[in-house]
């Protein structure tokens, strides 16, 4: 296992009082495995990220665990947080143009990772920025290294922040709406660098997205976030295929598809509840078609729901094969039986 | 373009701005009330001679007429003569000029190496003890007129203490050094007269710090704000996940994108200081351009009110020019556009 | 019947690069002819810079096009001035991508919705009021929340603000820039759904303007997918999703993730980015990027051509 996160719960200070913004989230990233997170604006799913990364603000209140491999990292130091960041977990971020420096050349933004996790001399960095911007696709890489952002293209940008990411050969890559920013062509062009990286390189991906579609297209296993708790875990095929909670299932219902016409979107009615006033119960029954009296007063427990496919909802509780402890990545004996 | 061609053209953008001042100065200086030879001659004076005097000086003239004497004169380096001190204008100038760079230059450096960093350090610890302390002192620095400052200053380190003289440029056993540049310290140190250059400084730290006192506290200021802007961005988070350390994204990346601001405000408060210094210079009896300037006007003396109004005015397009390179030099994005 | 025609709309921008710098010409849009019929939805799609958004605003007249010509209900309208172009405005109306930006937060939604309503003198005050409480309940907001301000609203219910307050005129079309791009997928499809119903109801038009095939996709009738200012290709929605005949339109379509993980494509992927509408290239614009293109196409201007009944294609290899 890669990465583990344990019961993760994440507050954030806001006017005085802390909102809960992640509430007991669990899941795990195999090496190699690309994991996709999806929900909508709120959910926490970015939170997730910087929370791994250890970038939060400074008033923020952090519980449970992540390790990376056997190293706790939400145990380690200031000191040690800045070993491993951008060199065993690097992270890529929306906006290529506003998350590179305007004033730093692209040799220099890239180097300046080398430069704190490695040994090199400054030849030898430049040689493998070189090399970098070669391997991510970039043509002209000796002219683009001394090139600065604001002379590229949005996809170019996000190509350097790949490189950026990829300098000191991560374990773990997380990748917040890599694409989201980017035309769709080009979005095609970054999707495909993605998975030929991935080949190469025997790393763990989080990609995080609200398109299902990038999902479909480059995750193996994904998790579902609803009002920061995850909602619903799968193999990607058997997910798309048999969505099991019913937000999952509104979602899927509410995008238009690409070669298939209906004359009615299905859609989710009402707005995410907002941290300040979480419901008591399960935080989708206000939304769910299928709420039964239990939904609205106690929280669901994460159940499997098909092979290596869990949901947190009441429906499946009962029906359930067996309770599905995430935290620990194993089927738990005491409900087994029902 | 390069950098050779961005200058002279901005250059040359500077002939049509300085024809456009000294137009607007001739002209409301000639339209104010007032007599200048009257005022030489004083209120007893007989009509004739006054008659005589108004002809010498062109005053019957048509205004054109008088203005296009001026800008020639300007033109072979003669700005006229003062009627007040009956000196050349442009030797007028050079003798007090040199006072009030000096000051204003002392009192930029002491607020960019204060201001800058206690910027930084507030918004690094944004709403922390470190914070609340340094804006509550910079809000006090923008609050407090600069005269009764000074005069408190007096009263505490000369009259009290006696650590520091009270006035003027050097002490009175002192004579000034050679003039190159015009500025004691600085001529003394080129000289290397050790004894005239800490006569010269000492007198300087008392109107200095007074005149910094208001600066300090606006590029402060504006050093918070232009840094928080900057924390906030999403490069600044990049360079962390990057693995930086908070001194090394705080300076090698932050400081730089937030300096932009601050740069603008440096330019303009030198440019005002060079221009305002009145009220310090008139506290500390600095024999400098403002007390010039308010005497000129005091003595409707054109030729020396027009003398100063173009020589702050070539200053202040000189130091936003020089600002401006800076910008072209850290910002890549500009390149001499 | 056709109701709107555009022919040959060109908007160009110039642009002054400094004091003694050197203008440069942008040509946004460049050339664009197309109609639009009663009661239907033209979708414009295509990617950033390509022209769709300044498209929608010269239609409008909110920018001067630079020639071209705009009739409506048979009318030209490309002159038109003072009162006849306010007149027209009760007829279109734009609804815009940020709902947030494009409402006033100092004004109630009451205030939002009456404001059009006074500017064109419509009915007294207690009408007025009475025409917007009916309208609001069509969107889906209660009477009590016209009392509210625009950051008392969700995305998704400031979009609908936004859409309530460009029918209270009861307009005959409706140009939608972007109108669900900044909302989340399930809000989106409350607000798509919503713009279908009210179609139904009110007769309405629309030109959907998006970068999302797969919007445009849902809510158009037909489609036009445009290039650096220039439409290259324009059909039925059906016929154009099943069977594109622009190189463009083939890899734009390829490109789009399909949400089903089983379905995996081969996807034309495009090299290199789009052209900067300043240099744009010559002959077929699109040459730079095409897997197809030939020598002829950087010379040869390809013409917007009815290649099949309804189907318009502007590539010379079609």
């Amino acid at each position: 296992m890669l990465l583990n996160v344990e019961n993760l719960s994440l507050s954030l200070k806001k006017d005085g009082s802390y909102l809960k913004i992640l509430d007991d989230v669990s899941f795990q990233v195999e090496k190699g495995e690309t994991l996709g997170i999806v929900g909508e604006s709120g959910c926490g799913k970015s939170m997730t990220a910087l929370s791994i990364m250890r970038l939060l603000p400074d008033k923020a209140k952090l519980e449970g665990k992540v390790n990376l491999e056997k190293k706790e990292i939400t145990a380690l130091s200031k000191k040690q947080l800045e070993k491993i960041r951008g060199n065993q977990i690097s992270m890529i971020f929306q906006d290529p143009l506003t998350s590179l420096n305007p004033l730093h050349s692209v040799g220099k933004q890239i180097g300046e990772a080398l430069y704190l996790h490695t040994e090199l001399s400054k030849i030898e960095r430049k040689q493998r920025v070189v090399h970098l911007l070669k391997e991510v696709g970039l043509p002209r890489a000796d002219e683009i290294v001394n090139e600065y952002p604001h002379q590229l293209s949005g996809g170019m940008r996000q190509r350097v922040m790949i490189a950026i990411a990829m300098a000191c050969n991560p374990r773990l890559l997380i990748c917040d709406e890599p694409t989201t920013a980017l035309d769709v062509t080009v979005q095609a062009q970054i999707l495909d660098l993605m998975n030929k990286l991935k080949q190469m390189n025997d790393m763990g991906i989080i990609m995080i997205t609200h398109d299902l579609g990038v999902v479909a297209e480059v995750c193996d296993r994904v998790i579902v976030m609803y009002a920061g708790k995850v909602v619903e875990q799968g193999m990607a095929e058997e997910l798309f295929a048999n969505p099991k909670h019913p937000y999952t299932i509104g979602l899927m219902q509410s995008i238009p598809k690409l070669g298939e016409r209906k004359n009615q979107l299905g859609s989710i009615p009402g707005t995410v509840p907002s941290p300040k006033n979480m419901p008591l119960g399960c935080r989708f029954a206000d939304r769910c078609n299928k709420a039964m009296d239990i939904c609205r007063g106690k929280q669901p427990s994460t159940v499997e729901v098909g092979p290596n496919h869990t949901a947190a909802c009441w429906l499946y509780e009962e029906k359930g094969v067996g309770r599905y402890d995430a935290s620990r990545g194993e089927r738990s004996e005491a409900t087994f039986h029902h | 373009m390069d950098a050779i061609q961005y200058i002279s053209k901005r250059l040359l953008l500077m002939i049509p701005i300085l024809f456009g001042i000294s137009v607007l100065t001739f002209f409301i200086s000639h339209t104010i009330p007032g007599d200048p030879a009257r005022l030489i001659l004083g209120p007893k004076a007989d009509p004739v001679i006054i008659k005589e005097l108004q002809e010498k000086m062109g005053l019957n003239d048509p205004v054109y007429v008088q203005y296009g004497r001026y800008v020639s004169g300007i033109l072979q380096g003669d700005l006229g003569n003062s009627t007040y001190t009956q000196q050349a204008v442009v030797n007028d100038l050079k003798r007090y000029f040199p006072a009030t760079l000096e000051l204003t230059l002392f009192s930029m450096i002491i607020t960019v190496l204060v201001g800058i960093p206690f910027g930084i350090i507030s918004a690094n610890k944004k709403d922390k003890i470190p914070d609340q302390i340094t804006r509550f002192a910079a809000l006090i620095g923008v609050a407090m007129p600069a005269f009764w400052l000074g005069i408190i200053l007096l009263l505490f380190f000369y009259l009290q203490l006696g650590v520091l003289p009270g006035a003027g440029r050097l002490d009175t056993w002192v004579s000034p050094p050679a003039h190159i540049t015009g500025m004691y310290t600085i001529d003394a140190l080129l000289t290397g007269n050790w004894p005239v250059f800490q006569s010269a400084f000492i007198h300087l730290i008392l109107p200095g710090i007074t005149q910094a006192a208001v600066t300090i506290g606006m590029i402060t200021r504006m050093t918070r704000s232009s840094m928080l802007e900057v924390l906030r961005s999403d490069y600044v988070r990049t360079a962390y996940a990057k693995g930086g350390s908070q001194n090394r994204v705080l300076y090698g990346h932050a400081l730089q994108n937030g300096m932009m601001p601050i740069l603008t405000l440096i330019g303009m408060t030198f440019g005002h200081s060079l221009g305002g210094s009145v009220l310090v210079e008139s506290v500390f009896s600095w024999p400098g351009l403002g007390k010039y300037a308010v005497n000129a006007i005091t003595y409707l003396d054109f030729p020396a009110v027009m003398g100063v109004t173009l020589l702050i005015a070539v200053l202040f397009i000189f130091v936003n020019l020089i600002i401006d390179i800076f910008y072209q030099v850290i910002d890549p994005r500009l390149k001499y556009e | 019947m056709t109701l709107l025609e555009v022919k040959d709309l060109k908007q160009h921008f110039t642009i002054n690069k400094g004091f003694l710098g050197k203008k440069t010409t942008v040509k946004a849009v460049d050339g664009v002819s197309f109609s639009v019929n009663e009661g239907e939805t033209l979708g414009i799609v295509g990617e950033s810079g390509c022209g769709k958004s300044s498209l929608g605003r010269s239609i409008l007249r909110l920018i001067e096009p630079t020639s071209g010509e705009i009739k409506y209900k048979g009318k030209n309208i490309t002159d038109l001035k003072g009162k006849d172009l306010k007149d027209l405005r009760k007829e279109m109306q734009i609804v815009f991508q940020d709902p947030f930006a494009s409402l006033n937060p100092r004004n109630t939604v009451r205030d939002i919705l009456e404001a059009p309503l006074i500017i064109h003198g419509v009915g007294n005050r207690k009408q007025r009021l009475e025409m917007i409480e009916n309208l609001i309940g069509k969107i889906g907001l209660r009477k009590e929340q016209l009392s509210n301000f625009p950051h008392e609203f969700s995305g998704g219910q400031r979009q609908r603000i936004g859409i309530a307050r460009a029918l209270t005129l009861n307009p005959k079309l409706i140009i939608a820039d972007e109108p669900v791009s900044a909302l989340d997928v399930s809000v989106q499809s409350q607000v798509l759904n919503l713009m279908s119903s009210l179609q139904e109801e009110f007769g309405l038009s629309y030109v959907f303007i998006s970068h999302d095939l797969s919007v445009v996709q849902h809510i158009s009738d037909r489609v036009a997918v445009m290039y650096l200012g220039k439409i290259v290709e324009l059909a039925e929605v059906d016929e154009l999703y099943s069977n594109p005949q622009h190189p463009y339109t083939k890899a734009l379509l390829s490109a789009v993730p399909v949400p089903d993980p089983k379905q995996k494509r081969d996807r034309i992927i495009l090299q290199g980015d789009l052209p900067s509408p300043v240099n744009q290239p010559t002959g077929c614009t699109f040459h730079t990027r095409c897997p197809m293109a030939t020598a002829e196409c950087k010379t040869i201007v390809p013409e917007l051509r009815e290649k099949s009944f309804g189907h318009w294609t502007a590539c010379i290899h079609v």
